[in-house]
Protein backbone atom coordinates (compact mmCIF):
# COMPACT_ATOMS: atom_id res chain seq x y z
CA UNK A 1 0.00 0.00 0.00
CA UNK A 2 1.22 3.71 -1.08
CA UNK A 3 1.63 5.97 2.04
CA UNK A 4 0.65 9.91 1.02
CA UNK A 5 3.82 11.93 1.29
CA UNK A 6 4.44 13.96 4.41
CA UNK A 7 3.24 17.11 2.16
CA UNK A 8 0.15 16.05 1.02
CA UNK A 9 -0.86 14.87 4.61
CA UNK A 10 0.69 18.54 6.30
CA UNK A 11 -1.32 20.01 2.99
CA UNK A 12 -4.38 17.68 3.84
CA UNK A 13 -4.49 18.65 7.31
CA UNK A 14 -4.31 22.45 6.63
CA UNK A 15 -7.33 22.06 4.61
CA UNK A 16 -9.32 19.54 7.25
CA UNK A 17 -8.81 22.02 9.79
CA UNK A 18 -10.16 25.37 7.84
CA UNK A 19 -13.49 24.82 7.63
CA UNK A 20 -13.40 24.73 11.60
CA UNK A 21 -12.11 27.98 12.10
CA UNK A 22 -15.04 29.39 10.72
CA UNK A 23 -16.12 29.15 14.76
CA UNK A 24 -12.14 29.37 16.28
CA UNK A 25 -12.13 33.00 15.06
CA UNK A 26 -15.28 33.97 16.48
CA UNK A 27 -14.35 32.28 19.44
CA UNK A 28 -10.79 33.72 19.43
CA UNK A 29 -11.89 37.48 19.50
CA UNK A 30 -14.48 37.02 22.05
CA UNK A 31 -11.28 35.36 24.22
CA UNK A 32 -9.36 38.63 23.37
CA UNK A 33 -12.64 41.14 24.06
CA UNK A 34 -12.72 38.80 27.48
CA UNK A 35 -9.56 38.84 28.46
CA UNK A 36 -8.78 42.64 28.05
CA UNK A 37 -12.53 43.33 30.30
CA UNK A 38 -11.28 40.55 32.86
CA UNK A 39 -8.49 43.71 34.03
CA UNK A 40 -5.09 41.42 31.99
CA UNK A 41 -3.33 43.37 30.32
CA UNK A 42 -3.13 42.80 26.05
CA UNK A 43 -0.02 41.49 26.64
CA UNK A 44 -1.02 38.83 28.92
CA UNK A 45 -4.25 38.03 27.41
CA UNK A 46 -2.55 37.75 23.78
CA UNK A 47 0.40 35.51 25.52
CA UNK A 48 -2.00 33.43 27.45
CA UNK A 49 -3.50 32.00 23.94
CA UNK A 50 0.24 30.33 23.45
CA UNK A 51 1.17 29.69 26.53
CA UNK A 52 -1.97 27.90 27.54
CA UNK A 53 -3.57 27.55 23.97
CA UNK A 54 -7.08 26.17 25.14
CA UNK A 55 -9.78 28.47 24.42
CA UNK A 56 -12.55 27.21 27.14
CA UNK A 57 -9.81 26.81 30.13
CA UNK A 58 -8.67 30.31 28.97
CA UNK A 59 -11.94 31.93 29.42
CA UNK A 60 -12.22 30.23 32.75
CA UNK A 61 -8.99 31.38 33.62
CA UNK A 62 -9.90 34.97 32.92
CA UNK A 63 -12.99 34.77 34.65
CA UNK A 64 -11.63 33.22 38.02
CA UNK A 65 -8.93 36.21 37.89
CA UNK A 66 -11.31 38.71 37.39
CA UNK A 67 -13.11 37.75 40.47
CA UNK A 68 -9.92 37.17 42.77
CA UNK A 69 -9.93 33.28 42.96
CA UNK A 70 -6.95 32.29 44.82
CA UNK A 71 -4.44 30.96 42.37
CA UNK A 72 -4.49 27.46 43.58
CA UNK A 73 -7.99 27.43 42.34
CA UNK A 74 -7.93 29.18 38.80
CA UNK A 75 -4.58 26.22 38.31
CA UNK A 76 -6.73 23.49 39.27
CA UNK A 77 -9.98 24.57 37.73
CA UNK A 78 -8.14 24.96 34.51
CA UNK A 79 -6.52 21.63 34.72
CA UNK A 80 -9.46 19.88 35.57
CA UNK A 81 -11.43 21.39 32.86
CA UNK A 82 -8.11 20.30 30.67
CA UNK A 83 -8.03 16.74 31.82
CA UNK A 84 -10.05 15.76 28.61
CA UNK A 85 -6.85 16.22 26.88
CA UNK A 86 -5.78 13.01 28.63
CA UNK A 87 -8.18 10.83 26.86
CA UNK A 88 -7.08 12.29 23.52
CA UNK A 89 -3.64 11.83 24.81
CA UNK A 90 -4.76 7.93 25.12
CA UNK A 91 -6.76 7.97 21.73
CA UNK A 92 -3.35 9.22 19.58
CA UNK A 93 -0.42 7.50 21.15
CA UNK A 94 -0.46 4.50 19.34
CA UNK A 95 -0.32 6.41 16.02
CA UNK A 96 2.63 8.95 17.80
CA UNK A 97 4.69 6.81 20.44
CA UNK A 98 7.39 5.96 17.98
CA UNK A 99 8.59 9.21 16.69
CA UNK A 100 11.05 11.23 17.78
CA UNK A 101 10.86 13.42 21.34
CA UNK A 102 10.96 16.77 20.00
CA UNK A 103 7.71 15.34 17.14
CA UNK A 104 6.24 13.71 20.09
CA UNK A 105 6.87 17.88 22.24
CA UNK A 106 5.19 19.79 19.14
CA UNK A 107 2.45 17.54 18.48
CA UNK A 108 1.79 17.37 22.29
CA UNK A 109 1.74 20.88 22.60
CA UNK A 110 -0.54 21.17 19.33
CA UNK A 111 -3.15 18.26 20.49
CA UNK A 112 -6.38 20.69 21.30
CA UNK A 113 -10.39 19.78 20.90
CA UNK A 114 -9.85 20.71 17.12
CA UNK A 115 -6.91 19.63 16.41
CA UNK A 116 -7.83 16.09 17.66
CA UNK A 117 -11.34 15.50 16.29
CA UNK A 118 -9.75 16.28 12.53
CA UNK A 119 -6.89 14.35 12.92
CA UNK A 120 -8.21 11.26 14.23
CA UNK A 121 -10.14 10.77 11.85
CA UNK A 122 -7.02 10.74 9.52
CA UNK A 123 -5.38 8.24 11.86
CA UNK A 124 -8.42 5.96 12.11
CA UNK A 125 -9.00 5.99 8.85
CA UNK A 126 -5.97 4.07 7.57
CA UNK A 127 -4.19 1.77 10.58
CA UNK A 128 -0.75 1.37 9.69
CA UNK A 129 -0.52 6.04 8.48
CA UNK A 130 3.43 6.24 7.78
CA UNK A 131 2.61 10.05 7.27
CA UNK A 132 -0.37 10.92 8.92
CA UNK A 133 1.36 12.83 11.61
CA UNK A 134 2.50 15.29 9.20
CA UNK A 135 -1.87 15.58 9.07
CA UNK A 136 -1.93 16.39 12.75
CA UNK A 137 1.03 18.88 12.38
CA UNK A 138 -0.87 21.02 9.56
CA UNK A 139 -4.48 20.87 11.37
CA UNK A 140 -2.73 21.58 14.69
CA UNK A 141 -0.69 24.01 13.21
CA UNK A 142 -3.35 25.78 11.52
CA UNK A 143 -5.39 25.93 14.40
CA UNK A 144 -2.87 27.29 16.47
CA UNK A 145 -2.22 30.52 13.74
CA UNK A 146 -5.82 31.75 13.72
CA UNK A 147 -6.65 31.26 17.44
CA UNK A 148 -3.52 33.38 18.45
CA UNK A 149 -4.55 36.08 15.05
CA UNK A 150 -7.88 36.16 16.21
CA UNK A 151 -7.08 36.36 19.99
CA UNK A 152 -4.76 39.59 18.74
CA UNK A 153 -7.80 40.96 16.36
CA UNK A 154 -10.62 40.43 19.62
CA UNK A 155 -7.62 42.40 22.21
CA UNK A 156 -7.24 45.22 19.36
CA UNK A 157 -10.80 45.89 18.41
CA UNK A 158 -12.39 45.04 22.30
CA UNK A 159 -15.67 46.01 23.03
CA UNK A 160 -16.35 47.43 19.01
CA UNK A 161 -17.59 43.82 18.54
CA UNK A 162 -20.99 43.29 19.19
CA UNK A 163 -22.52 41.38 21.29
CA UNK A 164 -25.64 40.20 19.99
CA UNK A 165 -23.98 38.21 17.18
CA UNK A 166 -23.49 35.56 20.24
CA UNK A 167 -19.76 34.54 19.05
CA UNK A 168 -19.70 32.37 21.66
CA UNK A 169 -21.74 30.39 20.26
CA UNK A 170 -19.65 29.20 17.40
CA UNK A 171 -17.86 26.76 18.80
CA UNK A 172 -20.73 24.71 20.14
CA UNK A 173 -21.70 25.01 16.59
CA UNK A 174 -18.89 23.52 14.95
CA UNK A 175 -18.49 20.61 17.27
CA UNK A 176 -22.00 19.82 16.05
CA UNK A 177 -20.93 19.53 12.45
CA UNK A 178 -18.09 16.85 13.65
CA UNK A 179 -20.49 14.95 16.04
CA UNK A 180 -23.79 14.53 14.41
CA UNK A 181 -22.42 13.33 11.27
CA UNK A 182 -20.29 10.65 13.09
CA UNK A 183 -23.70 9.47 14.59
CA UNK A 184 -23.61 5.95 13.07
CA UNK A 185 -25.01 3.32 15.17
CA UNK A 186 -27.36 2.92 17.97
CA UNK A 187 -23.64 3.13 20.57
CA UNK A 188 -22.62 6.35 19.33
CA UNK A 189 -26.52 8.26 20.37
CA UNK A 190 -26.13 6.77 23.34
CA UNK A 191 -22.43 7.77 24.30
CA UNK A 192 -23.68 11.13 22.61
CA UNK A 193 -26.67 11.52 24.82
CA UNK A 194 -25.38 9.88 27.96
CA UNK A 195 -22.38 12.48 28.26
CA UNK A 196 -24.46 15.15 27.44
CA UNK A 197 -26.98 14.83 30.44
CA UNK A 198 -23.99 14.90 32.66
CA UNK A 199 -22.45 17.90 31.23
CA UNK A 200 -25.69 19.77 31.75
CA UNK A 201 -26.77 18.05 35.28
CA UNK A 202 -23.19 17.74 36.45
CA UNK A 203 -22.40 21.98 36.28
CA UNK A 204 -22.51 22.19 39.69
CA UNK A 205 -19.62 19.61 40.17
CA UNK A 206 -16.93 21.76 41.62
CA UNK A 207 -13.49 22.40 39.53
CA UNK A 208 -15.60 22.03 36.37
CA UNK A 209 -15.29 17.97 36.76
CA UNK A 210 -18.65 18.03 34.72
CA UNK A 211 -16.76 17.75 31.42
CA UNK A 212 -14.57 14.81 32.36
CA UNK A 213 -17.38 13.26 34.17
CA UNK A 214 -19.47 14.13 31.45
CA UNK A 215 -16.34 12.13 28.69
CA UNK A 216 -15.83 8.93 30.77
CA UNK A 217 -19.80 8.47 31.40
CA UNK A 218 -20.03 8.77 27.22
CA UNK A 219 -17.32 6.40 26.46
CA UNK A 220 -18.20 3.90 29.20
CA UNK A 221 -21.92 3.58 27.70
CA UNK A 222 -21.16 3.88 24.15
CA UNK A 223 -18.32 1.11 24.62
CA UNK A 224 -20.54 -1.27 26.84
CA UNK A 225 -23.65 -0.68 24.52
CA UNK A 226 -21.47 -1.69 21.52
CA UNK A 227 -19.66 -4.40 23.40
CA UNK A 228 -23.56 -5.40 24.02
CA UNK A 229 -24.57 -5.46 20.64
CA UNK A 230 -21.81 -7.61 19.60
CA UNK A 231 -22.69 -10.59 21.81
CA UNK A 232 -25.87 -10.71 20.55
CA UNK B 1 1.96 36.22 39.97
CA UNK B 2 -0.72 35.91 37.15
CA UNK B 3 2.31 35.33 35.00
CA UNK B 4 3.33 32.23 37.16
CA UNK B 5 0.10 31.10 37.56
CA UNK B 6 -0.29 31.02 33.47
CA UNK B 7 2.91 29.19 32.97
CA UNK B 8 2.02 26.50 35.64
CA UNK B 9 -1.41 26.23 34.38
CA UNK B 10 -0.03 25.96 30.84
CA UNK B 11 2.66 23.80 31.39
CA UNK B 12 0.08 21.49 32.86
CA UNK B 13 -1.62 21.55 30.49
CA UNK B 14 0.95 20.12 28.06
CA UNK B 15 1.66 17.39 30.08
CA UNK B 16 -2.13 16.14 29.87
CA UNK B 17 -1.58 16.49 26.06
CA UNK B 18 1.63 14.62 26.04
CA UNK B 19 1.31 11.93 28.97
CA UNK B 20 0.28 9.32 26.98
CA UNK B 21 3.20 9.46 24.31
CA UNK B 22 5.87 11.24 26.39
CA UNK B 23 7.40 7.70 26.45
CA UNK B 24 7.47 8.05 30.43
CA UNK B 25 4.19 5.57 30.14
CA UNK B 26 6.29 2.31 28.95
CA UNK B 27 3.67 -0.49 28.15
CA UNK B 28 1.28 -0.73 25.15
CA UNK B 29 -2.04 -0.01 26.30
CA UNK B 30 -4.26 -2.62 26.15
CA UNK B 31 -6.13 -3.60 22.90
CA UNK B 32 -9.33 -3.81 24.98
CA UNK B 33 -9.26 -0.14 25.09
CA UNK B 34 -9.27 0.64 21.56
CA UNK B 35 -13.04 0.31 21.55
CA UNK B 36 -13.58 2.86 24.09
CA UNK B 37 -11.14 4.98 22.95
CA UNK B 38 -13.41 5.51 19.54
CA UNK B 39 -15.87 6.95 21.79
CA UNK B 40 -13.53 10.04 22.85
CA UNK B 41 -14.12 12.62 20.03
CA UNK B 42 -18.17 11.78 20.54
CA UNK B 43 -18.28 11.89 24.15
CA UNK B 44 -16.04 14.94 24.88
CA UNK B 45 -17.27 17.07 22.09
CA UNK B 46 -20.61 15.65 22.50
CA UNK B 47 -20.47 16.97 26.90
CA UNK B 48 -18.95 20.46 25.53
CA UNK B 49 -22.05 21.11 22.85
CA UNK B 50 -24.98 19.81 25.84
CA UNK B 51 -23.43 22.43 28.18
CA UNK B 52 -23.22 25.52 25.69
CA UNK B 53 -26.88 25.03 24.37
CA UNK B 54 -28.75 23.61 27.45
CA UNK B 55 -27.19 25.73 30.06
CA UNK B 56 -29.13 29.27 30.23
CA UNK B 57 -26.75 32.13 29.82
CA UNK B 58 -28.37 34.32 32.05
CA UNK B 59 -29.23 31.70 34.86
CA UNK B 60 -26.84 29.21 34.77
CA UNK B 61 -29.16 26.66 34.84
CA UNK B 62 -30.22 23.88 32.77
CA UNK B 63 -33.34 24.35 30.37
CA UNK B 64 -34.75 23.03 27.59
CA UNK B 65 -36.64 25.50 25.97
CA UNK B 66 -34.17 28.76 24.85
CA UNK B 67 -33.21 30.44 21.62
CA UNK B 68 -30.17 28.48 21.61
CA UNK B 69 -31.99 25.06 22.30
CA UNK B 70 -34.06 25.82 19.39
CA UNK B 71 -30.71 27.06 17.28
CA UNK B 72 -28.77 23.91 17.49
CA UNK B 73 -31.63 21.56 16.79
CA UNK B 74 -32.30 23.08 13.56
CA UNK B 75 -28.04 23.22 13.52
CA UNK B 76 -28.40 19.57 14.19
CA UNK B 77 -30.66 19.10 11.45
CA UNK B 78 -28.50 20.68 8.85
CA UNK B 79 -25.09 18.76 10.25
CA UNK B 80 -26.86 15.67 9.77
CA UNK B 81 -28.08 16.55 6.21
CA UNK B 82 -25.38 18.31 4.86
CA UNK B 83 -21.75 17.54 7.07
CA UNK B 84 -20.98 20.86 6.12
CA UNK B 85 -19.59 22.74 9.04
CA UNK B 86 -20.16 25.90 7.09
CA UNK B 87 -23.83 25.05 6.45
CA UNK B 88 -24.15 24.01 10.06
CA UNK B 89 -22.59 27.40 11.53
CA UNK B 90 -24.63 29.82 9.48
CA UNK B 91 -28.16 27.88 10.28
CA UNK B 92 -27.15 27.92 14.09
CA UNK B 93 -26.07 31.54 14.51
CA UNK B 94 -28.09 32.23 11.63
CA UNK B 95 -31.14 31.19 13.55
CA UNK B 96 -30.34 32.51 16.87
CA UNK B 97 -29.73 36.07 15.48
CA UNK B 98 -32.81 35.86 14.06
CA UNK B 99 -34.78 34.90 17.15
CA UNK B 100 -33.11 37.05 19.06
CA UNK B 101 -33.20 40.03 17.80
CA UNK B 102 -36.76 40.25 15.29
CA UNK B 103 -39.06 38.33 17.98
Amino acid sequence: MTHPSPKSEFIQGIMDQLPLQLGVVPFGLVFGVLGMASGLSAWQTILMSSVIFGGASQVVFAQLWMAGAAPIIVGSSVAVLNLRHVLYSVAVAKYLRLLSLRWRILLGYLLTDEAFAISIKRFEHDPTPRNAHYHLLGSGVTLWAFWQLSTIAGVVLGATLPAHLNLDFAIPMTFIAIVLPSLRHVPHVLAAVSSGLVAVFGQSLPYNLWIIAAAITGIVIGAQAEKWKAQQ
Amino acid sequence: MIWAIMIVTGFATFLMRFSMFSGLIHRALPPALDRYLTYVPIAVLSAIIAASVFISPETQMPTIWNTRVLAAVLAMAVAFRTKSVIATLIAGLGVLWVLENLF
